[in-house]
């Protein structure tokens, strides 16, 4: 159309980014990821790198002698559990282990569920119909509780937890990238590239997964928090990481048990869940307005 | 005497408190300006930059007469036309005068600029399609605005509104009064809009390239009836296009804007018969003749239109111009050269050593 | 005569509604209905496949769990033929859907009561859950997104984005948690465990329910204002036939709600359908937490009990109610658009 609103357009041009800008305003720029994925660094280096560092107890093999301390106790700044565990080191353990079921069950969900969705968009024909119709039932089935079932069946256990997860994030990532890949079908150079002969494989690497891939990255991101939140709660209904091992999940449990007479114990790993999910959806979404908007 | 001069001096001699009102037509003697602009200038700032869309402009329109405004894209014809409807985002800042009747317009606050929007000033968007809500009958979008401004009963608003798509020759007006936008075809949705417009009978009505979306047999049509309607109604128009040959067919009178600024003014024999501004010219120049040999390549005005962050000194047209000076870094102000012909130049066509200084 | 001009008349009439019906039957409208209807079916027919195998890789049987830890093998193979688990699988699959189709859901292998009474009691208590906290979270985000949406970037629109953002970052279990903290163990004002139903008393009901609603309800109200706001304020933005609308010299509340609203509600619509699915799978842990004889604290309890019987009803159930969920927001798009309704030109 050759007249656009001249209106509309002025509203673009004022409000690109100015060519000379001082440093603060580059910084105020950056500061929506940047605080973000701060946080999300400070979350993995306290659970990773702290215990390493820091002289801080097993979260396990408590002594009953030692259960029950209050906050601000020498040597135990959260307090101890009903098991004499240490709640800091427990927190901090714990998160090693949500965070490793997370980061696990999003990169098969990213590598698995993406490439079948890509293929399955890039495809299409009757691979495609008969991945969507599975897809369709796949996520039909309300997902909690097909984990549940699948980690009743395996037996509670880190593992087994990733396992039930994948079954929950790999067809999400393949509907992402079936979506996503049906879309760039419809660009030129794809149908440019087709007929230029690439290969099936060459497709999916070179003209593909860079352009799914930001998309894709910023759901895994997204899919960090969802999964971090229902780990905890395969946790916390015992389903998840068993018990002694910690995780946010089972802790939150524990401490439920004992509610009325220490209350605050539900509040660290509580906290602690928040802040990572708030930080990596905040990441992810950030990261998603700035990739889109290029 | 320049526009801005005598457009002042009649200013002056008007009431100048803006008094609400809330509908119809005031007794305005024909040949009089029902609408006169003054001074308008538009800026939207953002991100710390300033962009000028409107610098200066003014012009007057009488009543029962069309104006048109040419120009390309980015030349502020459109941006204007909002600020007159107070439709600019909040980034825009007016300042200047567009006075229709007693009302002033710019400067209001929403709440006022609402009565007098529909009643005093209306205006047909480009795009039809996108124009309607979809999700609204054509009929329940008429009835609104009928209702805007007069309280009505909803019966008598439906006759009211199936009245209206009779007068802008929609067929079947009661049917289509019942059916969604999507149901109609482009020339049919303009047509609706035209009548959504009409609803308050306003005085001025502007028509922001309300023909490029649609097929030149369809444009042809829109533009019999809203000159037609214009007869009969007494309205003022006011025709934002960049197609010259839309101006030259249907207005009294040519506005071309360059840049924010009117560079151009006159009544349209008079304008296209004897064209001065370089900027005019050019355009004219660049529109594809049928009596042109094949594969001739098209003339184009060399350059690129300005950027509005930093309109360079002088005439803005300077850089894209053949007959540019070193006289042309001052900015020329737009004169009445001749009797009715106005323009803003240092070396107009036609005369050799420029206008009078 | 007369007699038989009107039985005439009715012959014509007859012809008339026979030939009105032939049209709607063609109207392309109830064809895509149907084509829905019918596409649901195999999805169904998939997740009763898949809730059935799920079911079979659970290691264990009733049986186990009936005879407990120190039956012998002989025992429990006994025990499992009478139960006719020994038979191979896709002959228990389709014994197990053609009483699906008569309506009988089978007995619960652990208490023997039929499935169907036990749906009977647990599933009203779960319908309340899930549907209190739909009405509320929609109710609430609403408003908020209208008034948010209303002066884009002042204090409303910044809270609530603040307030939503927040809120789709805690868990509702957590939630859950912290309402009890506060409201039964600090406060004491609500019973932090336990179930009062509708018929016993309603002050007593909506005790026990209001802080399990509001942990489903409050992430939901997070999700829905969030995005209500930002369509809303896009439309209002960046749409033409908001141009139209004011310049029709209408108010701003007018062309937010009567306009851009109803363009809205479409996408709302979709994600309010889209998220049961989730609502559903929520109150597994919610009824767990608080106490509530529902359906998801049965599901659990089930899944411990290797009670398959019960367990697959229950998924079945759940997993209909999603599919159900999902048609009916693409039944409502199909009918609320009136550009799918009356065709295009």
């Amino acid at each position: 159309m050759a007249a656009v609103d001249s209106a509309a357009e002025f509203e673009v041009l004022t409000t690109e980014a100015p060519a000379k800008s001082s440093r603060w305003a580059k910084w105020r720029r950056r500061l929506p990821i940047l605080l973000p994925a701060g946080a999300v660094a400070i979350v993995v280096l306290a659970c990773f790198v702290a215990p390493l560092v820091f002289p801080i107890p097993t979260p396990t093999g408590g002594d009953v002698l030692t259960s029950r301390l209050p906050v601000g106790s020498p040597d135990h700044p959260l307090g101890t559990d009903l098991n004499g565990n240490d709640i800091l080191s427990r927190l901090l353990y714990g998160g090693r282990a949500s965070l490793i079921v997370a980061v696990a069950v999003n990169l098969l969900g990213l590598f698995l569920g993406g490439t079948l969705g890509a293929l399955s968009g890039y495809l299409s024909g009757k691979f495609d119909t008969v991945i969507m119709r599975l897809l369709d039932v796949l996520i039909a089935f309300p997902a909690l509780v097909l984990t549940l079932a699948v980690a009743q069946a395996l037996g509670p256990s880190q593992r087994n937890t990733i396992l039930a997860l994948s079954f929950f994030a790999i067809p999400a990532f393949a509907r992402i990238a079936r979506a996503a890949t049906l879309r760039l079908n419809e660009l030129p150079f794809m149908a440019a590239a087709q007929l230029s002969g690439t290969s099936g494989w060459r497709m999916l690497f070179r003209h593909i997964a860079p352009n799914i891939g930001p998309q894709l990255l910023s759901f895994m991101l997204l899919g960090m928090g969802i999964i971090i939140v229902t780990e905890g709660a395969l946790s916390f209904l015992g389903l998840g990481i068993p018990r002694p091992a910690p995780s946010w999940g089972n802790m939150i449990f524990e401490a439920s048990q004992t509610m009325s007479a220490t209350p605050i114990q539900v509040v660290w790993p509580s906290m602690a869940l928040l802040v990572t999910v708030l930080a990596f959806n905040l990441l992810g979404e950030n990261l998603r307005s700035r990739w889109s908007s290029r | 005497m320049n526009l801005n001069q005598t457009v002042n001096q009649a200013g002056s001699d008007r009431a100048t408190e803006a008094v609400p009102r809330t509908g119809g037509a005031t007794s305005v003697v024909p040949g009089e300006a029902v609408l006169t602009v003054s001074d308008l200038r538009v800026t939207f700032t953002g991100g710390g930059r300033t962009v000028h869309a409107v610098t200066g402009l003014s012009y007057q329109l009488q009543k029962g007469r069309t104006l048109a405004i040419i120009g390309e894209s980015g030349s502020g014809k459109s941006v204007s036309a909002r600020a007159l409807m107070g439709l600019l985002p909040p980034s825009a800042q007016v300042s200047g005068s567009a006075r229709i009747g007693d009302d002033e317009l710019i400067g209001l606050p929403d709440r006022e600029m609402r009565k007098l929007r529909g009643t005093d000033v209306a205006m047909v968007f480009q795009d039809p399609a996108r124009s309607l809500n979809p999700t609204m009958k054509i009929g329940l979008q008429i009835i609104e605005a009928v209702r805007a401004h007069q309280k009505m009963e909803r019966q008598q608003a439906v006759e009211r509104g199936i009245e209206l798509l009779r007068l802008v020759r929609l067929p079947a007006p009661e049917r289509r009064f019942h059916e969604y936008p999507h149901q109609l075809s482009g020339g049919m949705r303009q047509r609706v809009m035209i009548a959504i417009a009409l609803a308050a009978d306003p005085q001025v009505l502007i028509a922001d390239e309300a023909t490029s979306a649609l097929d030149v047999t369809t444009q042809a049509q829109i533009m019999e009836l809203l000159l037609d309607l214009q007869e009969r109604l007494g309205m003022a128009v006011v025709l934002i296009s960049h197609d010259i040959g839309l101006a030259a067919s249907y207005a009294d009178d040519v506005l071309v804007m360059y840049a924010g600024r009117a560079v151009e003014f006159g009544p349209t024999e008079m304008l296209f018969g004897n064209v001065q501004m370089p900027y005019t010219q050019a355009l004219l120049g660049s529109v594809p003749q049928l009596t042109t040999p094949p594969h001739t390549l098209l003339p184009v005005i060399p350059g690129q239109p300005p950027d509005l962050r930093a309109l360079p000194q002088g005439c803005p047209f300077r850089p894209r111009c053949a007959s540019a000076t070193e006289q042309c870094a001052n900015t020329p102000e737009l004169t009445e050269h001749q009797p009715g012909h106005w323009w803003a130049c240092w070396h107009p066509i036609g005369d050799s050593d420029g206008g009078t200084k | 005569m007369a007699t038989a001009t009107s039985s005439l008349n009715g012959h014509n009439a007859g012809q008339a509604a026979t030939s009105r019906l032939a049209g709607v039957t063609r109207s392309p409208m109830v064809r895509l209905i149907v084509k829905r209807l019918l596409m649901a079916i195999p999805i169904m027919l998939g997740v009763s496949l898949l809730t059935f195998i799920v079911m079979t890789i659970i290691p264990g049987s009733g049986a186990t769990a009936l005879l407990g830890a120190d039956a012998t093998p002989e025992q429990i193979a006994a025990l499992e033929a009478e139960m006719g688990l020994d038979q191979p699988a896709h002959v228990r699959y389709l014994a197990w859907l053609q009483d699906l189709a008569t309506g009988d859901l089978g007995s619960s292998v652990v208490s023997g009561q039929t499935v169907t009474s036990i749906l009977a009691s647990r599933l009203p208590v779960t319908f309340e859950l899930v549907g209190l906290a739909f009405l509320l979270s929609v109710l609430a985000a609403i408003p908020v997104a209208v008034l948010a949406a209303r002066w884009p970037g002042g204090f409303m629109d910044r809270l609530s984005m603040v307030v939503s953002v927040t809120g789709l970052a805690v868990a509702n279990y957590v939630l859950a948690l912290l309402l009890v903290v506060v409201f039964a163990v600090v406060l004491g004002v609500l019973p932090a465990i336990g179930y009062i139903p509708l018929s016993e008393s309603i002050t007593g009901n909506l005790r026990t329910m209001i802080l399990p609603v509001i942990s489903i309800a409050f992430p939901l109200f997070c999700f829905y204002t969030r995005f209500l706001r930002s369509d809303l304020v896009e439309q209002m933005q960046s749409q033409d036939y908001v141009d139209t609308a004011r310049a029709k010299g209408i108010g701003p509340w007018q062309v937010l709600i009567k306009h851009a609203f109803r363009n809205s509600s479409f996408g709302l619509i979709t994600l309010v359908g889209l998220n049961l699915g989730t609502l559903i799978g929520a109150t597994v842990i919610i009824e767990q937490i608080f106490g509530l004889p529902g359906l998801g604290q049965q599901l659990l309890q089930s899944i411990s009990a290797q009670d398959a019987v019960v367990v697959q009803a229950a998924v079945l159930i759940f997993a209909f109610v999603a599919v159900m969920a999902n048609l009916i927001v693409d039944l409502l798009y199909l009918i609320l658009d009136p550009r799918i309704r009356y065709g295009s030109r």
